[in-house]
């Protein structure tokens, strides 16, 4: 029982540390300037300043960075969605010459991390002419080995017989994927999907890498760079904080159990 | 991951079926294997062919010339010692951290969902943002930390003059020791509950059963969490570019941000690759061990 309380004691202690600074972010965002930059640091502003987040606004494109965020994010999600699943089935039940070859060259590519692509990225998308587009954020990351693995994993306790009835009944090859085994991998496609946005939607290094026009910065870069241009604005950063960080928690909100479920399989990463 | 071998059938036995199955096998795979040929293979091929070219247009042939300047220069190296330093403690740290909040977590307590979920939320927030907040809330003028240190008649602290390595480990830990938790719950939870029931029967005490049951049975997980902690500690690019600016004195020079403003800033193309090759060799070095080592620990309960 003493253990059973010291327990309750010391998580709620850590969830603490955890979400203080968080919402010490929301607090910053609603002082004044003068507030911020008093040496005395104030814990909760005497009347709170919504109209930062308007201000913030003003001061940088900041709806431009929201879209270009949402953009970027949500296609690279939806291609996600779209090919890691249909190659993860590939390669899961099709027989043909190289399988295990593909597979692992596919698989291999997790031991690669993103910064040795980095450069050659930036020379590749330079020569086309293509920094500061949307192809230069999106291209590098249609897909991964780990979203395939994943749905490889997925799909392959999925019985055999249902592809073999189907094709004896003359559906065609797309057809079977399409209305026999996509619907089966919904649980695995909305982790994936989740996980996907979430962490593109907060990818930093390559959107600094690859942008340099304002108006195509995603929104942890447009951020930074103005905390770096306007050091004295600590309000209007923070308020910028907290809306990058809205999408997050309503994802973790809404989908509470997806994310306890899933975090463990993106330790296979 | 390991798959029955296709069975090799000589080309005039393959059936028409086997025939359409691997025409449908390499239509469907089209598009991937054009992009990863295309997004991993090219770059990988162009940073090698980059890395032993040299100059301002990175155009004159070196041979290992990079390479040999990066074992020499002062600057890579203390990155790399600096990169390697912060690995290791948010390693140890996350791992220690981890499982501490797992071993508590582990229970039927209410509101378990909730704990779980409020200690994951700094690992699916952006760097950007993290960073950011937490150069305010360190800030020896401004910041929240020195007040509150202050008010409760603890010494204050410059923090990221005096111990800036220190003090992005200690972020980095808040930022990821919730979700190494996670890891170690799942670990925890694949321990039949016979063992520990056998242990108190036996008459071990709690501290016995920590360390002849549960230590030595989420090694697995333990070695994973090492190994992932490492390889990401060792590509830690933010905490340098916003937090310190790699300093003072490039006690921070995280060597990813090293690689970037030798690329980016410097233009030095052909010798940021050769130093991101080297760190890409360490990377893959450990995900090898893992692989070794996972294949060989499979316990069997």
């Amino acid at each position: 029982m003493a253990s059973r309380v010291a327990a309750y004691v010391m998580l709620t202690l850590a969830c603490l540390l955890t979400v203080i600074p968080l919402l010490y972010m929301v607090s910053l965002s609603l002082q004044t300037q003068g507030e911020t930059l008093s040496g005395g640091a104030v814990l909760w502003p005497d009347s709170p300043q919504f109209q930062n987040y308007a201000q913030l606004f003003e001061q940088a494109p900041f709806g431009r960075f929201i879209v270009n965020s949402v953009v970027v994010a949500g296609a690279i999600t939806l291609a996600h969605l779209a090919f890691d699943p249909l190659v993860g089935y590939v390669f899961a039940k099709f027989r043909f010459p190289f399988r295990n070859t593909l597979l692992v060259a596919i698989l291999a590519t997790l031991m690669i991390p993103f910064f040795v692509r980095m450069i050659p990225l930036y020379v590749m998308f330079s020569d086309l002419g293509w920094l500061d587009s949307y192809q230069a954020l999106v291209l590098p990351f249609l897909m991964d080995g780990f979203g395939i693995f994943l749905m490889r994993q997925f799909i392959q306790p999925i019985p055999d017989d249902l592809i073999h009835a189907a094709r004896v009944d003359g559906a065609g090859e797309f057809t079977i994927y399409w209305r026999i085994i996509l619907p089966q991998t919904k649980p695995a496609l909305a982790v994936l999907g989740l996980f996907t946005f979430v962490f593109q939607w907060n990818e930093f290094l390559w959107p600094l890498v690859a942008t340099s026009d304002e108006t195509m910065r995603t929104i942890p870069v447009g951020l930074t760079r103005f905390s770096e241009e306007h050091f004295q604005l600590w309000h209007l950063t923070a308020a910028g904080s907290v809306i990058a960080f809205v999408p997050t928690a309503v994802l973790l909100v809404l989908s509470q159990r997806y994310f306890v479920r899933g975090i463990t399989l993106t330790g296979l990463k | 991951m390991r798959s029955p071998a296709p069975r090799a059938v000589p080309e005039a036995r393959r059936t028409p079926i086997a025939r359409r199955e691997a025409r449908t096998a390499y239509l469907f795979l089209a598009p991937a294997l054009v992009f990863f040929a295309v997004f991993f293979y090219t770059p990988i091929a162009d940073i090698l062919n980059t890395s032993t070219l040299t100059g301002p247009h990175a155009d004159r042939f070196d041979g290992l010339g990079n390479y040999a300047d990066a074992f020499r220069d002062p600057a890579a190296r203390n990155s790399f010692k600096v990169t390697l330093l912060f690995a290791v403690g948010t390693t140890v740290g996350a791992i220690v951290l981890g499982l501490a909040l797992a071993l508590l977590a582990n229970r039927q307590l209410r509101g378990r969902t909730l704990f779980r979920l409020a200690l994951l939320v700094p690992y699916l927030t952006s760097i950007a943002v993290i960073g950011l907040l937490w150069q305010n809330i360190l800030d020896p003028q401004t910041g929240i930390l020195n007040r509150v240190l202050d008010e409760l008649g603890l010494p204050t602290q410059q923090w990221l003059i005096t111990h800036p390595l220190a003090t992005i480990v200690a972020v980095t830990l808040w930022m990821i020791s919730g979700y190494t938790m996670m890891l170690f719950l799942a670990g925890l939870q694949g321990i039949p509950q016979v063992y520990y029931e056998a242990a108190t029967v036996d008459g071990a005490g709690p501290w016995r059963r920590f360390f002849s049951i549960t230590l030595p049975l989420l090694a697995p997980t333990t070695l994973f969490v090492s190994v992932m902690a490492v390889i990401s500690g060792l590509q830690a690019f933010g905490q340098a570019y916003i937090i310190t600016g790699g300093g003072p004195a490039k006690q921070t020079d995280l060597y990813v941000y090293h690689v970037y403003e030798t690329a980016f800033r410097d233009r030095d193309f052909g010798y940021s690759s050769a130093l991101s090759v080297l760190l890409m060799l360490v990377i893959v070095a450990f995900t090898v061990v893992q692989l070794r080592a996972g294949r060989r620990g499979e316990v069997q309960y």
